[in-house]
């Protein structure tokens, strides 16, 4: 078994997950079919003049696509992290709420509207994808709480349900669709990475970040309520208040990532469970490590997709479930033997 | 002396259909240790969840060493009660220290972690209820006997004057039912707990309890309609005189066959279709 979590060992392990997370970032962003040095690139955006080639390159393409990454992989990891404690159900990921096809019909209604106006010169469908999933989590949330008072199986319920809804919405909307809308939607729902501007990640990042660290101070309350509602309130946590805190957190940065990068499934199923395995279940490491973890993971995915079949580009969605797939599968094999799952 | 736990009038139902306790009237006075018992469906565990703030009663009050109930804080109630729910099996794999130290969640620091005094009342409750020796095992590794001992050193490292169980022994062969009454006992003379207990081993609450809580089923179904349903009969006092073989025949509806081992009196119920239907319906051994 794991042994007990003392503050040394979180910092010390955060920190360096912390440095390999930059490490990779760095290595990632050096990475790409156009070959980029790192000391021309250093030299600033202009040589004598003429603008430096190597400094475009990194700073306007491969740096934001990597920190987009590396934001997108930390929120659904996190959050996967969180959905799983509080619906005491290790098969819960991000999406189970609704989250995936309340952004995915935003995106679309947003494609097939034909809305052509923007927003500080960007397109809509990030702003109605963020709209949808938080509309749709909201939705199950108020059904889950009358159905579901006592136990989350109504909160899960309504989530699927709402999600099959909503997802055959989506399939309306795309039988009915131009080729040329369905192209760009199609990339959306298979999750998709594109380079973004600085303000874009600066506001997201942020976000993303602060919700993240506060969730990590709910991380010992996520503990108890991970074992059970009425075990949490009986030795004193204010359940509902933590409950509600963490949900919204959760769901406002999983729509944040959505609404960036489209829906890249596996990432908040798969990266709790590593670490779970891994490092054991306690919330106060889990929270911060998944992040980290799944921010490596999506960055190194990602890289692949812009890799393998260069110049062209794979969905990250098919890349992610493809590498952390049979990743996965490894790990459970080799830590099975000290783990036990619900008997 | 104000009671630790003093149950006035309470009425509880799920559902206007279902309505399971009504008029209970109880006080149970410090240091004392009460086993809860009647027939499935009574209301048991809903008077123990009831006592510990989970459930809210639809009429009544329920007083906490002679303060309201309702106007304790979450975290307030948590340092008066502890509660020992039934059997279960948790969802992630966390170990027994782990689970006993979760008592200790809201006295946590403001980076959420534990203290030295903490740590001390987690290794006292663990060395107590004899779990310190699989601390560091999963919870899911454990035997349901070791498992209920983990779950009610979580209840000691809440460190609380009142210690509510429901159903500690269901599931457990008889060591092990014995061993939870040992230790409940144990507990009870060295802390002064109050301890209540539901129970379906009459036997044990016999012999280890100071008082028993005997709750019969309502005649007849309750109209829905109904303003005020019958109250949920009920008796309390020394289990000796609560634990009397008629009054188990009639809140069970079963035939018993009763017997007198040192000072306790013992009951064994008996079936009509048992091998032996002419075993005697009581007697004094």
């Amino acid at each position: 078994m794991h042994p007990p979590l003392t503050p040394q060992k979180l910092l010390l392990r955060t920190s360096l997950a912390g440095a390999l997370l930059v490490a990779i970032l760095l290595g990632c962003s050096l990475v790409g079919p156009q070959a980029i040095s790192l000391k021309a690139a250093f030299h600033g955006p202009q040589i004598g003049g003429t603008p430096n080639p190597d400094y475009e390159i990194l700073v306007r393409v491969r740096i934001p696509r990597v920190l987009l990454a590396a934001m997108v992989g930390a929120a659904l990891a996190a959050s996967g992290v969180i959905f799983q404690a509080l619906l005491r159900n290790p098969l819960a990921d991000p999406y189970i709420l609704g989250v995936s096809s309340g952004a995915g019909l935003g995106a679309m209604l947003a494609v097939i509207g034909g809305l052509s106006w923007t927003l500080w010169g960007r397109s809509p469908i990030a702003l109605f994808a963020f709209i949808g999933a938080l509309g749709t989590v909201w939705l199950v949330w108020g059904i889950g709480r009358v159905t579901g008072k006592y136990q989350v199986t109504g909160l899960l319920l309504a989530g699927v349900v709402v999600n099959a809804f909503f997802s055959a919405m989506i399939m309306f909307l795309i039988s009915i669709a131009r080729s040329q809308q369905l192209y760009a939607t199609i990339f959306w729902l298979m999750g998709n990475m594109t380079e973004e501007d600085w303000l874009v990640l600066w506001v997201g990042g942020g976000c993303i970040l602060a919700g993240i660290v506060s969730l990590f101070f709910l991380g010992p309350q996520l503990n108890i309520l991970s074992v059970g509602r009425q075990d949490a309130r009986s030795i004193g946590v204010p359940v509902e208040r933590v409950e509600l805190a963490a949900f919204a957190i959760s769901a406002f940065i999983t729509a944040a990532a959505v609404s960036l990068s489209g829906l890249i499934g596996f990432v908040g199923l798969i990266v709790p469970h590593a670490v779970r395995l891994v490092f054991g279940p306690d919330h106060r490491q889990l929270i911060p490590l998944s992040g980290l973890v799944g921010a490596m993971f999506l960055v190194v995915a990602d890289t692949v997709a812009r890799m393998v079949v260069a110049p062209a580009q794979l969905p990250v969605g098919v890349v992610t479930a493809m590498i952390g797939g049979p990743f996965f599968l490894l790990l459970l094999v080799a830590h099975s033997k000290k783990v036990y799952w619900a008997a | 002396m104000t009671a630790a736990i003093q149950v006035n009038q309470v009425s509880f139902r799920y559902s206007p259909q279902r309505q399971v306790l009504s008029g209970i009237d109880l006080s149970v006075r410090a240091g004392t240790f009460l086993a809860v018992v009647g027939p499935n469906g009574v209301g048991k565990s809903t008077l123990i969840q009831v006592m510990a703030g989970m459930l809210k009663p639809r009429s009544g009050s329920v007083l906490l060493e002679g303060k309201d109930l309702r106007s304790y804080g979450v975290r307030e109630l948590a340092r008066k009660v502890a509660l020992v729910r039934q059997e279960f099996v948790p969802a992630f794999g966390f170990s027994v220290y782990e689970t006993v130290l979760m008592a200790r969640t809201p006295c946590y620091g403001q980076w959420g972690f534990e203290s030295r005094e903490d740590r001390e009342q987690v290794a006292k409750a663990l060395e107590r209820t004899d779990t310190a020796r699989f601390a560091s095992r999963a919870l899911g590794s454990l035997s349901a006997g070791e498992r209920q001992r983990v779950f009610i050193a979580r209840a000691l490292a809440q460190n609380t004057p009142i210690l509510l169980l429901d159903e500690p022994t269901s599931f457990l062969d008889l060591k092990h039912q014995v061993a939870i009454y040992d230790l409940l006992k144990s507990i009870q003379q060295e802390t002064a707990a109050t301890i209540i207990a539901v129970t379906h081993d009459i036997n044990l609450a016999s012999q280890y309890c100071d008082e028993a809580l005997l709750l019969y089923p309502v005649a007849g179904e309750v109209a829905p309609s109904e303003p005020a349903p019958h109250p949920t009969r009920h008796r309390v006092g020394p289990t000796r005189e609560i634990l009397t073989p008629e009054a188990i025949q009639s809140a069970f509806g079963v035939a018993i066959f009763s017997g007198v081992i040192g000072k306790e009196r013992f009951v064994v119920p008996l079936g009509s279709h048992a091998k032996d239907a002419n075993i005697p319906r009581s007697s004094d051994v």
